[in-house]
């Protein structure tokens, strides 16, 4: 882990639980799903990301300050959120930090959720969930369950990070990503892919109170999408409409 | 090809590619650091996004919580043009938890400025999903 970065634990952390990564990115995709989990589920703060690396904030929760990267938990989950968006240049070690905390932890498979623009997005009744995979079994997994293959295509941001760390040590890592906005936060697309999430860890996650809340979210969470648009552009996200060029 | 008609591509090249990078990111760092709650006129900004082609300019604003009927559109001048549209209920501070400031808003409303000639009198406009899609043809010589 980088001597940048320190994982703080407040609890006891469970072995073989599913760890799930939800960042700001496109659409704040990975963001609203998290945040729907922990409500959800009931997950309670079990560590939190202290770190030189991170701006000079804190998160106020019923007047008490957090971190604003964060890993919630219960017995079978471990989820890390950031509730900011998180500068270009430090990314790298962020999350590269945070994964290698979760292998030591011995998760069983790293998912994060989020999602993949698309050109007029609001044409699109119910949005489609792909995945990629770090590992062949992953892969494997994927099919079995009938989720969508990513098969060609650039990858920009935390996923990125997070795939290319756990096959670099063949660990099983995952990523649902839903059809989502570029620029705009979207609930529609967080629903698909905790629908995706249900389908590959077997969790029962109700989206009916995300879509309830739809259009709440859309305007609470403007300043943060506006914030992580200036880091996208940063990290040259628009590749990810680019055509790879594969020679074999 | 005739050496005007190519004087004309390069040059709707040169305007297109011109110094848009450097602007385009100044504005978006220009724009993350406003506030977007206006207390005084009651308002929120939305968020917005601007796709500029050879033939047209293309606005998408994201308005939540808003109806067809109550978007306006106006042409401010030439350049700029506003867009509100009514919130069906009132939002206030207090409703995302917010106790240490005060402040209603019942409207989305933000100014555009459109960075190349465009017809508005061509403007052709859509809304689904609380996503409103403006179309505004360039102008090309011929027009100016």
């Amino acid at each position: 882990m980088s001597e940048k970065v320190r994982i703080i634990e407040k609890d006891k952390i469970p072995s073989d639980a599913n760890m799930i990564f939800g960042f700001p990115d496109v659409g704040l995709v990975g963001v609203i799903a998290t945040s729907h989990l922990i409500s959800e589920l009931n997950l309670v703060e079990v560590a939190y990301m202290d770190s030189k690396l991170l701006p000079p904030l804190i998160v106020l929760h019923e007047g008490l300050p957090h971190s604003p990267i964060r890993v919630f938990g219960n017995n079978q989950l471990l989820l890390a959120i950031s509730e900011t968006a998180i500068a270009t240049d430090t990314l790298d070690p962020i999350v590269n930090s945070l994964v290698d905390w979760g292998k030591k932890k011995k998760a069983k498979t790293i998912i994060s959720l989020s999602g993949i623009p698309v050109q007029d997005r609001q044409d699109i009744q119910k949005p489609k969930v792909f995945a990629a995979a770090s590992t062949l079994e992953s892969l494997k997994l994927i099919k079995e369950k009938g989720v969508e293959v990513l098969t060609e295509g650039y990858i920009v941001g935390p996923q990125a990070i997070i795939l290319q760390n756990c096959a670099k040590t063949q660990f099983p890592a995952l990523t649902l990503f839903a059809q989502c906005f570029l620029n705009y936060p979207d609930p529609e697309a967080a629903a698909e892919v905790l629908k995706g999430l249900n389908l590959i860890t077997g969790l029962k996650v109700d989206v009916s109170k995300l879509l309830e809340k739809g259009e709440d979210i859309r305007l609470r969470a403007r300043d943060i999408m506006k914030r992580t648009q200036q880091e996208l552009t940063k990290m040259k996200k628009s590749q990810e409409y680019d055509l790879p060029l594969y020679v074999s | 090809m005739t050496s005007k008609k190519k004087q004309f591509i390069f040059d709707t090249i040169d305007e297109y590619f011109e110094g848009f990078e450097d602007w385009a990111e100044q504005l978006q760092e220009r724009l993350a650091q406003r506030h977007s709650w206006n207390q005084r006129a009651c308002t929120i900004e939305p968020l917005r996004h601007m796709e500029i082609t050879p033939l047209e300019v293309k606005i998408t604003v994201d308005l939540p919580h808003t109806e067809e009927k109550n978007v306006k559109i106006t042409q401010m001048n030439e350049k700029t043009i506003e867009i509100s549209a009514k919130i069906k209920k009132s939002v206030k501070f207090d409703d995302f938890g917010i106790t240490y400031r005060r402040g209603e808003f019942n409207m989305l409303q933000c100014r555009t400025r459109i960075p190349v000639p465009v017809n508005t009198d061509q403007m052709k406009t859509r809304f689904n999903k609380g996503i409103l899609e403006i179309r505004l043809p360039r102008k090309s010589r011929k027009d100016s």
